[in-house]
């Protein structure tokens, strides 16, 4: 059984969710539980912060590409940040840095949030 | 008298009984018996000698001579009640049988006794006649015999008497009922041997002599009331039993009788000088009979009425059981509920009955009623609210009754309406309930204690079938799920290629393995025309039965839309399109297009999010084609074609291209370390001059040896491996293999 978990944190107008683990078909649930819940609270400002993530497989794909629209359409983004290298090939394989900003540092990403909005 | 000998008396009495251990028992029962036989009849022998010396000489015995003679009586008739005891053993009749074969015995053996009493009688006499008054030595001749023959009937009938009532006080084995009767053996006997060696004139009766009296009259009076045959007899049985018992307590009383004025005169003196001990133990024996008798007798008296009821009472026992047994061979669920709802009726236990199961499909624990007997379910759903009663028991999981079921709100009937009482039983397995069993009487009150033990037997029995039922239904199902997905393997497989393309010039192998029955992995070719081989490898993200639908269609575009749109990048901006609409916003699907010119040796890739496609020359220069391209399904929109690149190659001879999906590369070892892109180059490396099939084979080898051999894989796995041999094309026409016309005889690399 994989482990995985999700962190929350916030910072000012940006949710970061620290993931921990392996994300595949069995923990995407846990994934989008998380999201959800940001959109609940209507938090449509998402940093992916991927230090700890060891793996991802096609399942855990899906649910970025199965909540970015809408998150994009409420004014928001998913952003993913620091990725380990082996996890940040698999998406760059598909092509993700031409969908999806992915930064190297949390940080990159929060000012790309802030640069947006100002 | 010494203890030791009570003590081996009454050791002899109790091995009669327990389990035998030793020597003795080691010889069969046969032999023991014939052994038996032997010593009772030497021993009966010794003491018909005896009193002839007596009478021969006509002086009293000497005390040593007495003691000796009185042993050997005892020892005698010890043998005699362990022949008698072991032939009673085996047979476990029934009280009837008991009471008249003790009774015909009775009657035979006292019969043949009041013959032999009359045999020299001396008239005017009394029974005391015969014996010397001073001496107690025997008169006549007929004396001695009379004494020893009536002694051996009456010992025998005696001894009969309480064998044969051992049976019947023992009908209910348990510890202490064995124990009481044993004690009471004891104490009697105890009581006998209290005068031994006593002269049989003797009346007054020692304070000693009485205290052993009284435990054993004590522990007969216990035994008396062991009577818990008589509940099971029937009616008639219960009539016969207390005639024969009235009999038998006739003979028994007057066998009591002592002296002339008796039905049987003197027999019993005579006992007594045969032997004190001897007669007392009868006595006592006697006393017993009589004692259970009347007990009995009053006990069946009483009894009579009650019968009847006992006897109804039994039979809805018997029939709810039999038909618990009936219920477990049935499978078919319809079958089922309509039996399980028919037994209770059937057993005369209720006199309606209908039950209610949750109702799967609704997926609420709202119940539904699907079998009824002896009730309509229009009337059940009328009168009574069934899905109250259900929530009830489902919280409790026990039985509910109702002795008045008009009162309760919950009913609507009136008195009168049928409904008197009701009792509702919940069927629980596993900790389940799995519906609920209603039975109902006319009359209120009428479901006794003994009624709702049956019956919730019976429905734990319902419960276990129905449960049984359904997974057995879930168990067919599940075979039948089992085969659907064996026969989509099949089709499944039936879309990948039956044969792979052979071209002069080129050398192809593939293979793909699902992880389940059914995977999203896919290889394909296509001719495009006599110079151009066009083919496909694609990953349907995720696997099992969902994936392979889109891989189903990707097949369909592939072969429809690869000669339409040849070129890599129309292909898949087509591709991409097509798909859009039946994707999942979080499916995808990775692709490698290409298309192999042989005329101009060149080759046209695409790679659109699938794992780059490895190349490798003679020399052994291997890399990656990794360029650009976004998986189909993530933009639906001008992106796509925007950031797809394609890559024009020129084939060298030796060149090999190695196709294969993210199962090849992510498979991990036992020590939790994957494969990778590296390990995947060095063996191509290494393998790179071998033939395409060859080639194949020994990259999948590579990764089994590296899995460690359990050839048990996680992803869907494919490997497609195109070798370009750059075999100069010498005529036109066909370029296959086997119609070839002319054959090239040599091989010209080109440059």
């Amino acid at each position: 059984m994989s482990n995985f978990s999700v962190g929350f944190r916030s910072t000012g107008a940006v949710q970061v969710l620290a993931l921990q683990g392996e994300l595949d078909a069995h923990t995407a649930s846990e994934l989008e539980a998380a999201i959800q819940k940001c959109q609940d609270e209507q938090q449509y400002q998402i940093v992916i912060n991927g230090e700890n993530l060891q793996y991802i497989s096609s399942a855990g794909l899906g649910v970025f590409m199965a909540y970015i629209e809408e998150v994009r359409e409420q004014g928001g983004d998913i952003k993913i940040a620091a990725l380990q290298p082996k996890v940040f090939n698999v998406f760059d394989l598909l092509g993700f840095p031409m969908l999806f900003d992915i930064t190297e540092t949390e940080d990159e990403a929060l000012t790309k949030f802030e640069n947006a909005a100002a | 008298m010494s203890p030791g000998m009570v003590a081996a008396c009454m050791a002899i009495d109790l091995r009669a009984k327990l389990p035998k251990k030793g020597p003795f028992s080691s010889l069969g029962t046969r032999t023991k018996h014939i052994f038996l036989f032997v010593a009772f009849v030497v021993f009966y022998v010794l003491g018909i000698g005896y009193h002839l010396t007596i009478f021969s000489t006509q002086t009293p015995p000497s005390f040593g001579v007495a003691l000796v003679y009185n042993l050997v009586i005892l020892a005698c008739y010890s043998t005699l009640w362990l022949l008698l005891s072991s032939q009673f053993k085996q047979r476990q009749a029934p009280p009837i049988r008991i009471f008249w074969t003790t009774l015909l015995f009775g009657i035979g053996l006292i019969g043949v006794a009041l013959g032999i009493a009359q045999i020299g009688r001396v008239p005017g006499f009394d029974a005391a006649a015969g014996f010397d008054y001073e001496t107690d030595v025997p008169l006549t001749l007929a004396t001695v015999f009379k004494m020893n023959f009536l002694s051996l009937l009456e010992a025998a009938f005696f001894f009969i008497v309480l064998l044969r009532f051992r049976d019947l006080v023992l009908f209910k084995r348990t510890r202490s009922s064995q124990r009481n009767w044993y004690l009471m053996l004891g104490f009697i006997l105890l009581a006998a041997l209290m005068t031994f060696m006593k002269p049989p004139r003797q009346d007054e009766i020692s304070f000693l002599q009485a205290i052993t009296f009284v435990p054993a009259v004590a522990f007969m009076v216990i035994n008396s009331f062991r009577l818990s045959w008589i509940v099971h007899l029937s009616f008639k049985e219960k009539m016969a039993v207390i005639g024969l018992s009235s009999l038998l307590l006739a003979l028994l009383a007057t066998s009591l009788g002592v002296g002339g004025d008796s039905l049987r005169p003197g027999v019993s003196l005579y006992l007594a000088y045969y032997s004190f001990p001897l007669s007392i133990f009868m006595m006592l024996s006697v006393i017993f009979g009589i004692l259970y008798c009347i007990t009995a007798l009053l006990s069946l008296i009483f009894h009579l009425p009650t019968t009847s009821d006992f006897q109804r009472k039994t039979d809805e026992i018997t029939a709810m059981h039999s038909l618990t047994h009936l219920v477990n061979q049935v499978f078919d669920p319809e079958n089922l509920v309509s039996t399980i709802t028919a037994s209770p009726v059937e057993a005369g236990s209720a006199d309606a009955a209908w039950l209610a199961v949750a109702d799967p499909e609704t997926g609420s624990l709202r119940p539904r009623i699907v079998a009824t007997h002896n009730i309509a379910p229009a009337l059940v759903a009328e009168l009574i609210d069934t899905a109250a009663f259900y929530q009830e028991v489902l919280l409790s999981h026990e039985p509910l009754l109702l002795d008045q079921a008009p009162a309760d709100h919950r009913v609507e009937a009136r008195p009168g309406d049928g409904i008197g009482s009701l009792l509702v039983t919940p069927l629980v397995t596993r900790d389940e309930m799995l519906g609920a069993l209603f039975v109902s009487r006319e009359v209120a009150h009428s479901f006794e204690k003994d009624d709702i033990e049956a019956i919730s037997v019976f429905a734990a029995q319902a419960a276990l079938a129905l449960d049984n039922a359904r997974l057995f239904e879930e168990k067919v199902e599940k075979e039948r799920l089992s085969r659907e997905l064996a026969i989509a393997r099949e089709v499944q497989s039936k879309l990948l290629p039956q044969h792979l393309p052979s071209y002069e010039g080129v050398s192809i192998s593939a293979s793909s393995v699902p992880a389940q029955e059914v995977g999203g992995d896919y290889y394909d070719f296509t001719e495009l025309d006599d110079r151009r081989l066009a083919f496909i490898i694609a990953d349907v993200s995720g696997k099992g039965t969902s994936a392979a639908f889109y891989m189903a269609e990707m097949q369909g575009v592939f072969h429809a839309v690869s000669h339409l749109a040849p070129d890599p990048l129309d292909f898949l901006t087509h591709a991409n399109r097509a798909l859009a609409r039946s994707l999942e916003k979080n499916v995808f699907i990775s692709v490698i297009y290409g298309v192999l010119d042989l005329e101009k040796e060149e080759l046209l890739l695409a790679r659109a999010g699938h794992c780059p496609a490895a190349t490798i020359n003679l020399n052994g220069e291997a890399r990656y084609l990794r360029s650009q391209g976004l998986g189909l399904g993530l933009d639906r929109g001008p992106l796509f074609r925007k950031t797809l690149a394609v890559e024009r190659i020129r084939l060298q001879p030796g060149d090999v291209l190695v196709l294969y999906t993210d199962g090849v590369v992510e498979s991990r070892s036992p020590k939790g370390e994957e494969y990778g892109y590296d390990r995947l180059l060095d063996a191509l490396a290494e393998h790179r001059h071998e033939d395409a099939d060859d080639l194949h084979d020994a990259l999948l080898a590579d990764l089994n040896g590296f899995l460690g051999g359990t050839n048990q894989y996680d992803d869907d796995l494919t490997l497609v491996v195109i070798k370009w041999r750059g075999i100069e094309l010498i005529s036109a026409p066909s370029r296959r293999n086997g119609e070839q016309e002319n054959a090239p005889s040599n091989v010209h690399p080109l440059e």
